[in-house]
């Protein structure tokens, strides 16, 4: 149904894909497997015409195409659900699943009555109670999902990409979405399935393929390989050589660093607390949109909590604010890099240097001397790949840019560093040094917050995890009761948010 | 505009709108008397037709900083075309407006092709407009023959001819973006471009098309205010590029697009018309008029905006 041969592509600074060939037929469930950065959504978003391979061809239907643009692979009936919603949060759900496919009545304007019943009939087949009126802004990040959903099921769709569509919902609506996708490929329909959970692939996928930075690894039928065996293709390597060891003595020898008791953000994080100990790793588990990120903001005085308290050093912060936090010695690695953390056309040494200019500073004048020595230290301790402390961050690779504000915050943060998605878009090498750092700053005594989305690094990596779910914290987890089973069952259970505890 | 409840916008503007009238009728008797608030729906014409044309631009996200250049070029060819001979009147109309259409036309395709922020392209081929406008007439040129202010001033059954074409014209314009794919589309670019054309969505023809609107409003208002004062000067519409955008916003229309709609520009250029009204009969100054003007906008805005944002 949809070849693509021999796909190279690369981006300022990475090689996304080098020579990667994929095929789906017609009628199957093809799963799409990669660690981040493996170049999966590449892959897709040159299938569906986003980018342009610079090598290789791209076959439908037999005959080989050029996308000219997304528009034109969507008319020839490819669908792509990409992780970041395509949606318009100001339109109403009716207007968002119809986008582009407007039903008209006989004048040519748009059929409001027809679109609003037809969208519900969509929505009922999918077993999703939506009003099709209510704006897709207004909607949990799980009914966002379940209408990107429906839109591809509204369209005469022949090829299908769903990019890790059971991220944000949960049992009955996987059961439901599960039984589409069946009824799909039973009309013919080629889909191409990319999740990291390797129980759904088992579930659902007629093959699977592998890709690696940039690279095929294995395409493979289902029925014949083994889970052990997808696990070690995506990761190139045995999954316990990724984390460094914990320390052997207990948390609970810890002095508390920083305690949040009860903090409630309107409609987002509700009563919510937090125990943060020196020379701990905490995770932040939860579903996007379950309130971690903004709970870590409010924490760090990004957001206004409405209720709540905030203890640092047995000091209580009547009101919190990024500055009053640095001053204290708390650091906040947010999770969009270029958008807040880096400054991407200045140089290592500027970004390095930029929260305490005062420290390299002379009669109010910058001694770049002195920045430039400090920030040639850091690239050597934090083995960061780069030309020199000029080089321009915007140059770099995501792990390395990951690792220029790691190097910033690590200085002048002493007591407590929040790190949010530290290793999204960042490659296996490039994450394994990050862990390192993380669990180096953690025995100097820093009380390390780290919010993840990928169960294993919550597993591997963290002392003690807080799990999240709708605002409200689901639950905890310590030592030996950290799987990613538990996790997922907090994460996604409907039962009344229990504290679990275990030694 | 899109769901069936309304905006907060609309509903914002509407009670200051209604306050402000309450107000005047207190203050002054002759105010609230029909003849002067018929005055007042006349007197928004130019502000409500450049309104109209910017609310569409800054709907797809953009802006339109040449709209006062625009209107003044377009106000010196209209009197200096037709140049008091009524025979000229119907084909310099009807090709000023089609002018104004394509010299938006021109700003949408150089913010599509250039790949330039509306913001630069705009000021940039205003600083042109305005250029050409002095090489063609460095005062007031031609003239109009007589009956032409009856596009300003006129009277039909004792209604303003300019102020009723003008509701006419807003609700055409809702409904086309109400109830037309091309409509809903302007909200769509404007909400998320990279969604819009990730979907596939005519996105670059919205924008050529929403800046060549909004030059066709700066084409209707240069006949109007050239109907109104006789003849067309150099800096006409010298004022409009700014105060066009107080309508916009005032009525609930977002800057960084998606949200709001035309009907909220119309009431908020009545709320600008009412106010300076209601100040002259205050026996205000202009001078202060100005300065509770810019203080009215800043009130407004803050009530009618959205403050649902992450601050980080």
């Amino acid at each position: 149904m949809l070849t693509l041969s021999n796909i190279h592509r690369s981006f300022p600074g990475v090689r996304a894909l080098a020579g990667v060939t994929f095929e789906v037929r017609a009628g199957e469930i093809h799963a799409l497997v990669g660690e981040n950065g493996a170049g999966k959504s590449t892959l897709t978003k040159i299938a569906a015409g986003v980018h342009q391979p610079e090598a290789g061809h791209i076959a439908f239907d037999g005959a080989p195409v050029v996308w000219t643009s997304p528009g034109h692979a969507k008319a020839r009936g490819l669908h792509v659900i990409y992780q970041e919603f395509v949606l318009f949060p100001h339109l109403s759900v009716a207007e968002n699943i119809f986008i582009g496919h407007e039903r008209h009545t006989r004048l040519g304007t748009i059929d409001r009555g027809r679109t609003r019943a037809e969208a519900r009939d969509v929505l009922t087949r999918l077993g999703v109670d939506l009003d099709p009126r209510s704006l897709v802004r207004d909607l949990s990040v799980a009914d966002q999902q379940m209408v990107e959903i429906a839109k591809a099921l509204v369209h005469n769709v022949r090829v299908l990409f769903l990019d890790e569509p059971t991220a944000v919902i949960s049992g009955h609506e996987v059961e439901l979405l599960f039984e589409r996708l069946r009824a799909l490929r039973a009309q013919g329909v080629a889909i191409v399935y990319i999740s990291h959970r390797l129980e759904e692939i088992f579930a659902l996928c007629d093959r699977v393929t592998v890709l690696k930075d940039g690279q095929h690894v294995l395409t493979a039928p289902v029925a014949e390989i083994s889970r052990e065996r997808i696990v070690s293709a995506m990761v190139g390597r045995d999954l316990a050589e990724l984390f460094p060891p914990r320390p052997a003595s207990l948390r609970a020898d810890r002095p508390v660093v920083l305690e949040a008791r009860n903090v409630t953000l309107p409609g987002r994080v509700h009563d919510a607390s937090l125990t943060l100990r020196a020379g701990t790793i905490t995770g932040l588990a939860g579903m996007i949109g379950s309130g971690r990120t903004e709970l870590a903001m409010a924490i760090f005085g990004g957001l206004k909590m409405s209720a709540g308290t905030l203890t640092i050093d047995g000091r209580t912060i009547a009101h919190p604010t990024p500055a009053a936090l640095i001053a204290l010695g708390v650091g906040l690695v947010s999770e969009d890099r270029k958008g807040q953390g880096l400054a991407m056309l200045l140089d290592v040494a500027a970004n390095i240097s930029a929260p305490a200019l005062a420290r390299f500073s002379r009669a109010g004048l910058l001694d770049r001397a002195r920045e430039r020595a400090a920030a040639e230290a850091e690239i050597a301790a934090f083995r960061i790949a780069c030309r020199g402390a000029a080089t321009s961050v915007a140059v770099m690779s995501g792990g390395n840019q990951q690792k220029v504000l790691l190097a910033r915050w690590a200085r002048i943060c002493r007591r407590v560093l929040i790190l949010d998605e530290p290793t999204r878009g960042v490659d296996v090498g490039a994450k394994v040094e990050i862990y390192r750092i993380m669990r180096a700053l953690a025995a100097e005594g820093v009380a390390v917050l780290m919010i993840s989305s990928e169960l294993p690094e919550i597993v591997g990596l963290s002392d003690h995890v807080v799990v999240m779910r709708e605002g409200h914290v689901a639950g905890t987890l310590e030592g030996a009761a950290i799987t990613e089973e538990a996790v997922i069952a907090l994460a996604t259970s409907h039962a009344p948010g229990g504290v679990e505890r275990a030694a | 505009m899109t769901t069936g409840r309304l905006p907060t916008g609309l509903i914002a503007v509407t009670s200051l709108l209604l306050l402000l009238l309450a107000l005047g009728a207190a203050l002054s008797h002759s105010f609230i008397q029909p003849g002067n608030l018929l005055n007042v729906l006349e007197q928004a014409t130019d502000l409500a037709i450049v309104g109209l044309g910017q609310t569409v631009v800054v709907l797809t996200g953009g802006i339109d900083l040449s709209v006062g250049s625009l209107i003044s070029l377009l106000a010196v060819l209209t009197s200096g075309l037709i140049d008091s001979d009524a025979s000229m009147v119907l084909p310099v109309v009807a090709g000023v407006i089609v002018l104004g259409a394509l010299l938006g036309a021109i700003n949408g395709l150089t913010v599509v092709w250039l790949r330039v922020h509306p913001l630069i392209v705009t000021l940039g081929s205003g600083a042109v407009l305005q250029g050409i406008t002095l090489l063609y007439a460095k005062g007031p040129v031609g003239g109009v023959p007589d009956g032409f202010d009856f596009l300003a001033y006129g009277r039909v059954l004792g209604l303003p001819v300019a102020g009723v074409a003008v509701l006419l014209v807003f609700v055409i314009a809702a409904l086309l973006l109400r109830l037309t794919p091309f409509g809903r589309y302007v909200y769509a670019v404007g909400d998320d471009p990279v969604a819009a054309s990730l979907m596939g969505l005519p996105r670059r023809r919205v924008l050529v098309v929403a800046y060549a609107v909004s030059g066709a409003c700066s084409a209707l208002a240069a006949i109007y205010l050239v109907a109104r004062f006789g003849s067309g000067q150099p800096y006409t519409g010298a004022n409009y590029t700014l105060a066009s955008i107080t309508p916009v916003v005032v009525g609930g229309t977002v800057l960084a697009g998606g949200r709001g709609g035309v009907m909220g520009t119309l009431l908020g250029a009545y709320l600008v018309a009412v106010l300076n009204n209601l100040l002259n009969f205050l026996d205000v100054s202009s001078q202060m008029q100005l300065v509770v003007q810019g203080l009215i906008i800043i009130l407004a805005v803050s009530v009618v905006i959205d403050k649902r944002r992450v601050v980080a």
